[in-house]
């Protein structure tokens, strides 16, 4: 033993190694909980739904084109309220894609270092400001603003201003994945096509551009994923009218009118439906898996397109 | 760009190459403008609500005037001043953050320690968790052949509170007969002399750090008359004190190293604002009328739009977010551990591994208020927590930053270099020794500036505080983790939907300045810390 003990320089090993595996246990279990959150989401959506499928039928939940929990005769149709998350996206993508597009190239093909210094962070800032802020500019200063404009007539609430506010939110989410995506295009494409005469314009929108055509793919989706995903903005500027258009003019004037979308129906339901128990406080928890699917699919799709289309340099 | 387009186009005026110009400049100029547009259209918004919120509309032109002498055109110059000089800028930036720090480390203070828990419940904990760690860490620090310091942490984590809980009728009787400021004294000012004669003697040098103790200590309590006569309570004065101690530290090292340049801007601007409200006081110039005022931030919310505050949500926030960076740290720091010194990258733990990383990176974009769904639906009802509890609100939110601060947590720990590594592991080092002198003090300061932001974000988070049901208006401050509590971002919801003028363009609008300037704040400490680091790896 005492031999054996002279070649040991550790020490007492015996101890060491049991509290060795106690910290490995104890990280594990750290990164575990990452896994326990989804499995908890997933368990905490599915549970009520199926509950709630069972008072309500399923095409008449998925098909329904009435969203009434208040009134009688409740009913508990999800299109209405998937019309206005895609009216409000679409508004939000109207601004935020082009806008975000066009800044990625500005950062990665015209912008000094310096500039790139200033904008970056500047550009990250709209990202971290609050939504219930962006929700109660959208509602106080955006709809006044375009209220006076001639020939648009706003409700107080309604999704054109929503929607704007919720844009530029989301313009970061593009322009910071595009702008990584088209700085990883090598140099020797943009030297190449130089050589052949083309512009700096012509480098930008027909080299860059394509080159990174999957990192922006993959930036749309995500900003759309959040946009949908987005709360507080349409809950304080969008209102709550769950309405369904009926035609092709009644879809054009969506936009100047109150508008609700998946989030803040779950949001008006949490208000009021909290104290368990009712038909509502089960939608609740169907709306919520509805956007979780839809946003989790987009997210999916988004790390699909940006590695199956990825460019190998 | 207009060389490119020469260079690209040797025919040079020829019609095509004018056009083809044109057309270069002008794209160039779209894509500025778009970069600009969403920094310009959020810049209106809150130039928009400052406004509001400081009741600019009720100040005569000559204040504007004043103002703009006395104020704007210091702060100004001094900007100017200190584009040119670098290190300027970097002290000036260091002691207003650790000044903001101290100010909102102060308020977090008296808002957990006085308001939530009581000088008595802090004494008894102190006692039992606190004092122990501390103690554990100085042995730790002095003697570093120690091998079970590290299960000693465990062990007062453990059982310290369990103690605690068990001998809280004793405790609380001997800290009520010290008195809440002497409990104070004790506890804290008295320890933050020790750390500050340490850091000053030891750690920079700067002089002697006895006296600069001695003088902490004497200013605590020479300061006791003047706080009792402005009417501020004795603990109240000893935890500001506490928190602004590392500010002074900060001015008394860059007074050190002759850099008093840096000083005199932030000095500058608080001693312009002083100056602009005595001269037009003096003067009788009407000034602003601000709806962001002491008032706002220590009175309960109110149906009247004058007396309308803050103060319970402000407490009620504050007490989460200290909970959530608790929970976030820990947990992010030892699930980041895992994915990076631990999980193996094969087999079965190696594919659970993978599942993790995957796992994380989805769960940043799920929706907050499904995290709000998850929090009713198993903090809320399962657990029992309570609806609109600060537990269950500390745990919804924890869940929900939790994935942002793992993946800004594995990067600071891919940052650290692996010959580290090695060569700790050369010397014979466990893997928990390597992770904890190695990897942790390196990667630390990454972590923390990513917690710090995802933070930021916590506190600004709505929709699932809703769906936990916090209240939506509370009168006072939560007392206890199973109280209900209010937060800031709902109160700004909730006064956002009241139509009268004065909410939608005075009280909320403070309510956003403020939810504002605590962000700011946060911002500010994070680029602190990691210029901080970056100046030390470089």
């Amino acid at each position: 033993m005492s031999e054996r003990d002279s070649v040991d320089l550790s020490g007492d090993r015996g101890a060491q190694d049991v509290r060795e595996s106690i910290y490995h246990a104890a990280f594990f279990a750290c990164a575990a909980v990452s896994v326990l959150t989804t499995l908890g989401i997933v368990a905490a959506l599915i549970a009520p739904t199926i509950q709630f499928l069972g008072e309500v039928s399923v095409s008449s939940f998925l098909l329904g084109t009435e969203f009434t929990p208040k009134i009688k005769p409740v009913s508990f149709g999800v299109l209405p309220l998937v019309f206005g998350t895609l009216l409000i996206t679409a508004g939000a993508a109207a601004v935020a894609l082009p806008v975000g597009l066009l800044t990625a190239i500005y950062l990665s093909e015209y912008a000094s270092g310096r500039q790139r210094a200033v904008l970056k962070p500047m550009l990250e800032v709209l990202a971290g400001v609050p939504t219930v802020v962006y929700g109660y500019f959208a509602l106080v200063y955006v709809t006044p603003l375009l209220d006076a404009i001639p020939g648009v007539e706003l409700g107080t609430f309604n999704a054109l201003s929503a929607s704007l506010v919720m844009g530029i939110m989301i313009i970061p989410m593009v322009s910071s994945i595009s702008e990584d995506s088209m700085s990883a295009v090598p140099d020797s494409l943009r030297n190449g096509a130089y050589g052949l005469g083309a512009t700096k314009y012509d480098v930008a929108t027909s080299v860059v551009v394509p080159a990174s055509i999957s990192g922006v793919a993959a930036s749309y989706i995500l900003a759309l994923s959040r946009a949908i995903g987005e709360t507080m903005i349409v809950v304080v500027a969008a209102g709550q009218n769950a309405r369904f258009p009926g035609s092709v003019p009644d879809l054009l004037t969506s936009f100047f009118e109150s508008t609700q979308t998946m989030t803040a129906a779950i949001v008006q339901l949490g208000l009021s439906d909290l104290a368990g128990g009712t038909t509502g406080y089960r939608a609740l928890f169907a709306i919520g898996l509805t956007l979780f699917v839809m946003t989790l699919l987009l997210n999916l799709i988004s790390d699909f397109v940006a590695q199956r289309y990825q460019e190998e340099y | 760009m207009a060389t490119d387009t020469d260079r690209a186009n040797p025919g040079g005026e020829s019609g095509f190459g004018r056009v083809s110009r044109i057309r270069g400049r002008l794209f160039e100029s779209l894509t500025l403008g778009a970069s600009v547009f969403g920094i310009a259209a959020l810049g209106v918004l809150l130039a928009y609500v400052f406004w509001d919120a400081f009741g600019l509309d009720a100040a005569e032109p000559v204040w504007y005037a004043v103002f703009a002498g006395l104020t704007v055109l210091p702060a100004v110059g001094f900007v100017w001043y200190a584009r040119r000089a670098p290190a300027v800028g970097e002290t000036s930036l260091e002691l207003v953050s650790t000044l903001l720090a101290g100010v909102l480390g102060g308020f977090g203070a008296v808002a957990v320690l006085e308001v939530i828990a009581g000088d008595e419940v802090w004494f008894a904990y102190c006692c039992t968790v606190v004092a122990p760690l501390v103690g554990l860490y100085v042995y730790g620090r002095l003697d570093q052949t120690a091998t079970w310091v590290g299960l000693g942490y465990l062990t007062t984590l453990v059982a310290g509170p369990v103690v605690g809980t068990l001998l809280l009728g004793p405790l609380r009787t001997v800290a009520a007969l010290l008195g809440a400021p002497l409990v104070y004294l004790v506890t804290l000012v008295v320890p933050t002399a020790v750390a500050v004669r340490y850091v000053v003697g030891d750690r920079l040098a700067l002089g002697n750090g006895n006296y600069a103790a001695a003088g902490l200590l004497a200013v605590a309590v020479l300061g006791v008359p003047v706080v009792d006569r402005v009417g501020v309570s004795r603990s109240v004065w000893l935890l500001f004190l506490v928190a602004l101690a590392p500010t002074g530290v900060v001015v008394w090292k860059n007074a050190a190293d002759g850099r008093w340049a840096g000083l005199l801007g932030p000095v500058g601007v608080v001693g312009g604002l002083a100056a602009t409200v005595a001269v037009t006081d003096l003067v009788g110039i009407a000034g602003p009328e601000p709806w962001f005022d002491w008032q706002y931030v220590t009175t309960a919310p109110s149906q009247t739009a004058a007396e309308a505050g803050l103060y319970p949500a402000i407490i009620g926030s504050v007490f989460v977010i200290v909970l959530v960076a608790i929970i976030t740290l820990v947990v992010a720091i030892g699930a980041a551990v895992y994915l990076e010194e631990y999980a193996p990258t094969g087999g079965v733990a190696g594919g659970f591994a993978r599942l993790i990383r995957i796992n994380i990176s989805n769960l940043a974009g799920v929706p907050s208020v499904v995290y709000g769904l998850l929090g009713l639906g198993v903090f809320a009802n399962l657990a029992n927590l309570g609806v609109g509890t600060v537990i269950t609100a500390a745990f919804t939110l924890s869940l929900l930053i939790l994935p942002i601060v793992i993946i800004s947590a594995r990067e600071a720990i891919q940052s650290v270099p692996d010959s580290l590594r090695q060569a700790s592991y050369g010397m014979g080092a466990t893997r928990w020794q390597t992770v904890r002198r190695v990897v942790l003090p390196q990667a630390l300061p990454g972590t923390l500036t990513g917690t710090i932001l995802a933070l930021g974000r916590a506190i600004g988070e709505t929709a699932p505080l809703i769906m936990i049901g916090v209240a939506t208006t509370a009168f006072s401050p939560p007392s206890g983790l199973f109280s209900r509590t209010s937060a800031m971002p709902m109160q700004v919801f909730v006064w956002s939907s009241y139509p009268s003028e004065a909410f939608q363009h005075g009280v909320v609008a403070a309510g956003v300045v403020t939810l504002l300037i605590v962000l700011l704040t946060m911002n500010s400490i994070a680029i602190l810390v990691r210029n901080k680091f970056e100046r030390e790896t470089h």
